[in-house]
């Protein structure tokens, strides 16, 4: 009896292991089959297969309209979406995608993201030349990683206090005017007027990414209007040689939080953070302003009964207004498109970069990327206008050359906001002081030291 | 003769047991080994390569004092749960066997929750803890509800416990049903004729037949409550300040967005070496309290 038992055993190992050989000697003939077909690149008629690893999660079924229209147009070429859900897990699901050997042929990803996994990407420098004629000044160096063209980007955006219109000139009885607004006093004085007609002043939205990769990003960004600069800042963060309890744009950011804190509509229960209740509340005028960015045009936009007029000013660090930070708003070119250099034939990667450029020059994915989803792009040629009041608010600060450039959070580890968002938290219901965050966010930098 | 009857009997297992034991060990089996060898090395997706570094990634499991509290903080969410889901589940599968009318439609009720998604589950009761308890705490001024329990780190924990004990309740409902449904009922009504009343019924006579499905109850609520992650994600994400980050929660946070995937896969394997222990001694001192009827 025993025996028999060792033998069904026996067999049963055999067989799984037979049924494993046999899967990765099909993944062998696929590979071969691949390799070979390299010299018969020049074949056009030849059918390529894309995937498109997406985390603009909110604009899902927009590029997957829009591959439909590509393939309608080159019939050789098919498109698949590879989506991801808002706030899911999107790094996990690219991160197994990689271990698996299967990666996508594109990705619409995180500079940071994209930072931390460089090697696995194409070299886009022979593209550079042609993108930097397609773009707005600079698109393209702030694109950039590590001084390397590695990303394409497809849309800019910019952050800081939105505000209604109606609601502020309602309060102030005139058409409200944000070039006369420069410090933190100026602030004050409106944010007061806001409460004595009864309305909320301020919105801050309490989820980490927003307190950490976006408000407490600003300090690093502000240092100085050099990337380079800004990482060196950083760096020596982490050695633990600058001291940022007495460092002047960090004070003045939090001073401002302070204000920003203390008219927070929000603020008998600070970190509830339901995205869509503050950006609808915002919307229909329950509040004046709104530290959120022109993305929140995805929820706005289609909103009934909201208000018409939406505008963005820089948040102030000071009351000089002269220094830099309180007449310019954050600006980044958040996702870039890359394409896979690890699991991809040469074929597969010649058809990417065409799709790609399609996306960004084509009339149909311009209506489709600014038009559809509210999204600005970073280019010369633009087919349509933007429907999104916000970020053309912001373009005309760009255009003006009147903007914070945040590239330095793409170099940050990529638990950066998760962790010193939860410290930002703290001291957003006062359970830290100043001198405790500083510290908690100080020990975080020491932490990531040499990693 | 005998050989041609092995080979017969071989035949019947892997026809019946075969895709069962591939499915294990191609999901299950080779996975954990492959895993569990990974814990020895530095790999990491983004270069790929791994290199052998002995206990260095469990030593630094021990190290990790957030990983540490955060095991603390899910022994005691696993025990509150466990308790208040399976005497919920014992008392509402005792009351849908009287046989009253419209016990199905109740039973089915109860089950419901079982077949949503964690995920939908946790995105429901946030909802309502952030938004509708308030709102009617406000209303009527009850003090308890004005602020979201999300963002208290006590009231947050509480707010796992019950979600994920009325997630538990149906099936384990279910468990016990059929436990109490083998109870003889000969023997309950001669208990009675004896004199015995309800409460003695439970303790002396009910409870013991129905220990084995009390053993299999636990046990699944055990590990269940262990490995909680969809509901932890979709619930409070964590926070406020990841004072609510259960295990297993914290494993996905530290390999993968923290990209230190040797830690994380080793307090994976950590965490499962501690829910083993626990389930299996539970297991074997309950199954003692087992007897016939």
């Amino acid at each position: 009896m025993k025996r028999s038992k060792v033998i069904i055993l026996g067999i049963c190992m055999v067989l799984v292991l037979s049924l494993l050989a046999a899967c990765s000697k099909n993944n062998n003939t696929s590979n071969e089959a691949a390799a070979s077909s390299e010299p018969n690149s020049s074949q056009t008629s030849k059918e390529v297969k894309l995937t498109f690893f997406n985390t603009s999660a909110e604009i899902n079924t927009v590029f997957e309209n829009l591959f439909k229209v590509y393939n309608q147009e080159h019939p050789n070429v098919t498109i698949e979406l590879i989506p991801t859900a808002i706030g899911g897990e999107q790094l996990q699901k690219f991160q197994s995608l990689l271990a698996s050997g299967k990666p996508a042929t594109i990705a619409n990803l995180d500079a940071g993201t994209i930072h931390q996994y460089k090697d696995k990407f194409l070299d886009l420098e022979s593209e550079k030349a042609k993108y930097e004629g397609l773009a707005l000044p600079g698109a393209v160096d702030g694109a950039l990683l590590d001084g390397k063209f590695i990303g394409v980007p497809y849309t800019a955006q910019g952050y800081g206090l939105l505000y209604n219109k109606r609601v502020i000139d309602e309060v102030i009885g005139s058409s409200f005017d944000p070039s006369t607004f420069a410090t933190r006093s100026d602030l004050e004085a409106l944010f007061k007027k806001i409460e004595a007609a009864g309305k909320a002043p301020v919105i801050i939205h309490g989820a980490d990414w927003s307190l950490a990769a976006h408000y407490q990003g600003l300090a690093y960004s502000l240092q100085s209007n050099n990337v380079e600069e800004n990482r060196k800042f950083v760096e020596e963060l982490k050695q633990g040689t600058v001291d940022l309890s007495t460092n002047q744009a960090y004070n003045g950011l939090m001073d401002t939080f302070d204000l920003l804190k203390k008219y927070n509509a929000r603020k008998a229960d600070p970190l509830v953070a339901d995205y869509n209740k503050d950006s609808a509340d915002f919307a229909k005028g329950e509040a004046a302003f709104y530290f959120m960015g022109d993305w929140s045009w995805a929820v706005i936009g289609p909103l009934e009964g909201r208000d018409k007029d939406f505008g963005i000013i820089p948040v102030p660090i000071s009351d000089n207004a002269a220094d830099f930070g309180n007449s310019q708003v954050a600006y980044t070119e958040p996702k870039l498109f890359a394409i896979d250099n690890s699991g991809s034939t040469p074929e597969q990667q010649e058809a990417a970069k065409a799709f790609v450029e399609w996306m960004i020059t084509s009339e149909a994915s311009q209506k489709a990327i600014i038009g559809e989803a509210g999204l600005a792009m970073p280019y010369k040629d633009r087919k349509v206008e933007s429907s999104n009041p916000m970020s053309s608010a912001i373009s005309k600060y760009v255009a003006e050359g009147k903007t914070v450039n945040i590239g330095v959070i793409n170099y940050f580890p990529s638990d950066w906001w998760s962790k010193t968002g939860a410290s930002m938290q703290k001291y957003l219901v006062d359970k830290v002081d100043r001198a405790g965050l500083t510290k908690e966010v100080q020990d975080y930098w020491k932490s990531t030291a040499g990693k | 003769m005998t050989n041609k009857k092995l080979l017969h009997n071989t035949g019947t297992f892997l026809i019946f047991g075969g895709p069962s034991i591939f499915a294990f060990f191609a999901v299950v089996l080779i996975p954990f080994l492959f895993g569990l060898y990974l814990t020895f090395t530095n790999w990491d997706v983004r270069s790929g390569d791994h290199t052998f570094l002995g206990l260095a990634n469990y030593v630094e499991v021990f190290q990790d004092k957030t990983f540490l509290t955060q095991l603390w903080f899910t022994l005691k969410y696993v025990l509150f749960t466990v308790i208040i889901a399976n005497v919920a589940a014992f008392f509402l599968a005792f009351a849908l066997t009287s046989g009253f009318k419209g016990q199905q439609l109740l039973r089915t009720g109860f089950f419901t929750p079982n077949l949503i998604g964690g995920l939908v589950l946790g995105y429901l009761w946030q909802l309502l803890f952030s938004q509708v308890l308030p709102y009617l705490g406000k209303k009527y001024g009850w003090a308890l509800f004005e602020t979201s329990w999300l963002t208290d780190t006590n009231k947050a924990f509480w707010a796992l416990v019950i979600v994920s004990a009325w997630q538990l309740i149906g099936y384990l409902m279910i468990i016990y049903i059929s436990g109490l449904m083998s109870v003889p009922v000969d023997v309950i009504e001669a208990a009675g004729i004896d004199g015995a009343n309800g409460f003695d019924k439970i303790r002396k006579i009910i409870l013991p037949l129905t220990a084995p499905a009390i053993v299999i109850c636990i046990f699944i609520s055990i590990s269940r409550s262990f490995l909680t992650y969809d509901l932890n994600l979709a619930l409070t994400k964590g926070g406020p300040f990841n004072s609510t980050e259960l295990s297993s929660y914290h494993v996905v946070q530290k390999a993968f967005l923290s990209n230190e995937y040797g830690v994380g896969q080793s307090e994976a394997v950590v965490l499962f070496v501690v829910v083993a222990v626990i389930a299996l001694t539970q297991a074997y001192f309950l199954k003692k309290l087992e007897v016939e009827a």
